[in-house]
């Protein structure tokens, strides 16, 4: 299967460079997990960083600094690095990285007739919110403006607007200017991953409802 | 044999026209070759080499701290996150695969690591580990379909296409993915439009692409 839709390519440079948001850092390897295209330009890009690196004009390390290194060397008294992670909470959603199930989430919230909503807890402060979206058959997903930019991962399923069919993998990007009405697609749920930066407005009469109980 | 060369400055803006004649650019010969990182750090998997250790360490952490600064970090915390870089080097020696990254790339996704653990720390306190922003850059463990991407050989390409972007761009991406600038600062910094900081990095980063003879 050919992912069709693609993080552009400054967002996946920025992701090599360690520089997005959190929120937006889950989105991005949340693509990378179905996407090998991507994940060698990432790679790519972790060399372009290497290259910059070791380009840099140095600034002198302190005069003692190796021989103070070297004595930690073979110090194993210090605290090693520990593979204790936290367990994985089985989503039954594979296309998440591991790392995300590690996160804390709430439950499925609903949000409009056959559209739920299960907020992801990011473990430190982000600008982003990060949020799993279901949505039924044939439903409109969540019409919604925001103020931000909005990344989409398909996790499941598919859904379409003017910008193409966006099916298992695909990523979408949006942000203030774009009004995208999407619609699910086939006969599956269609679930996103979703990781949105700025204030969510829902739309319609329905959303205004509904609004104060939709806390992301 | 990979040799690292440092990219030249010479092309750097606002730097005077004579810097610019050709005479400059033959400086490859003059330079002093580089060992072969990719066999220092075999050296110190296999045998604790502590010379090839040294070596690393005289070349890389005076940059790695460069790095840091530039990230924002004082002097003191710069020299500090600049011998953890080195110790991590030292430790994770053994998981280092040199047909997977270069010895630059891989030192600077270290360092990278590093410095997001630390910006961390500073906003949420001491709780965080590193290994937990290493899961987040390990989205998936299976191998990519082209390895080339990753070679040693691919790094002299993508060393070959920085050195051929013009300065004004290789500013940008140094300011944007290094330097953790967001656009309107890098714009402020460079005295340009903010479109134009937009645009340069987006011709950057596709000139990389055909560099690495990526499919866009």
């Amino acid at each position: 299967m050919t992912l069709q839709h693609h993080p552009d390519d400054c967002t996946l440079a920025a992701f090599a460079a360690g520089t997005l948001d959190l929120g937006e850092h889950v989105a991005i390897a949340t693509h990378l997990v179905g996407c090998s295209q991507c994940r060698g330009f990432v790679r790519a890009m972790e060399g372009v960083g290497g290259t910059v690196l070791a380009s840099l004009p140095p600034t002198p390390m302190s005069a003692d600094a190796l021989l103070q290194l070297e004595a930690r060397l073979s110090d194993t008294s210090e605290p090693q690095q520990t593979e204790s992670m936290p367990p994985i909470s089985d989503t039954g959603i594979p296309s998440l990285p591991k790392f995300v199930r590690q996160y804390r989430m709430g439950g499925w919230q609903w949000v409009a007739p056959r559209v739920r909503l299960r907020r992801i807890d990011l473990p430190v402060p982000s600008k982003t919110r990060v949020f799993l979206l279901r949505s039924g058959p044939g439903t409109r997903m969540l019409q919604h403006s925001h103020t931000g930019v909005e990344m989409t991962c398909v996790l499941a399923g598919a859904f379409e607007h003017e910008g193409g069919y966006f099916g298992p993998g695909d990523f979408d990007l949006g942000d203030e200017t774009i009004d995208h009405r999407p619609i699910v697609k086939g006969r599956e749920d269609c679930i996103c991953l979703v990781a949105m930066r700025g204030d969510l407005r829902l739309e319609g009469l329905l959303g205004r409802l509904i609004q104060p109980f939709v806390r992301l | 044999m990979l040799v690292i060369v440092p990219i030249k400055r010479s092309r750097r803006a606002g730097n005077s026209d004579e810097e610019l004649s050709p005479a400059m650019h033959t400086d490859d010969c003059v330079a002093a070759p580089h060992p072969d990182w990719n066999r220092l750090i075999a050296a110190i998997a296999v045998r604790q080499d502590r010379d090839a250790f040294r070596k690393l360490f005289e070349y890389f952490a005076p940059r790695v701290k460069t790095y840091f600064q530039r990230s924002g970090a004082s002097e003191a915390h710069a020299e500090e996150l600049a011998q953890e870089t080195m110790l991590t080097v030292w430790r994770k020696a053994s998981l280092f695969d040199p047909n997977s990254s270069g010895a630059s790339a891989w030192i600077f996704a270290i360092g990278r690591n590093l410095r997001i653990d630390a910006f961390r720390r500073e906003r949420r306190g001491g709780a965080i580990q590193v290994s937990e922003i290493e899961a987040e850059f390990k989205v998936d463990e299976a191998p990519l379909p082209d390895m080339s991407l990753a070679s040693a050989q691919s790094e002299t390409r993508v060393r070959v296409a920085l050195e051929q972007l013009p300065a004004d761009q290789v500013r940008v991406v140094e300011l944007s993915f290094f330097e953790e600038k967001a656009h309107a600062e890098i714009a402020g910094i460079l005295g340009i439009p903010l479109g134009t900081v937009k645009s340069r990095l987006r011709l950057a980063i596709n000139r990389l692409r055909i560099a690495l003879g990526e499919p866009t």
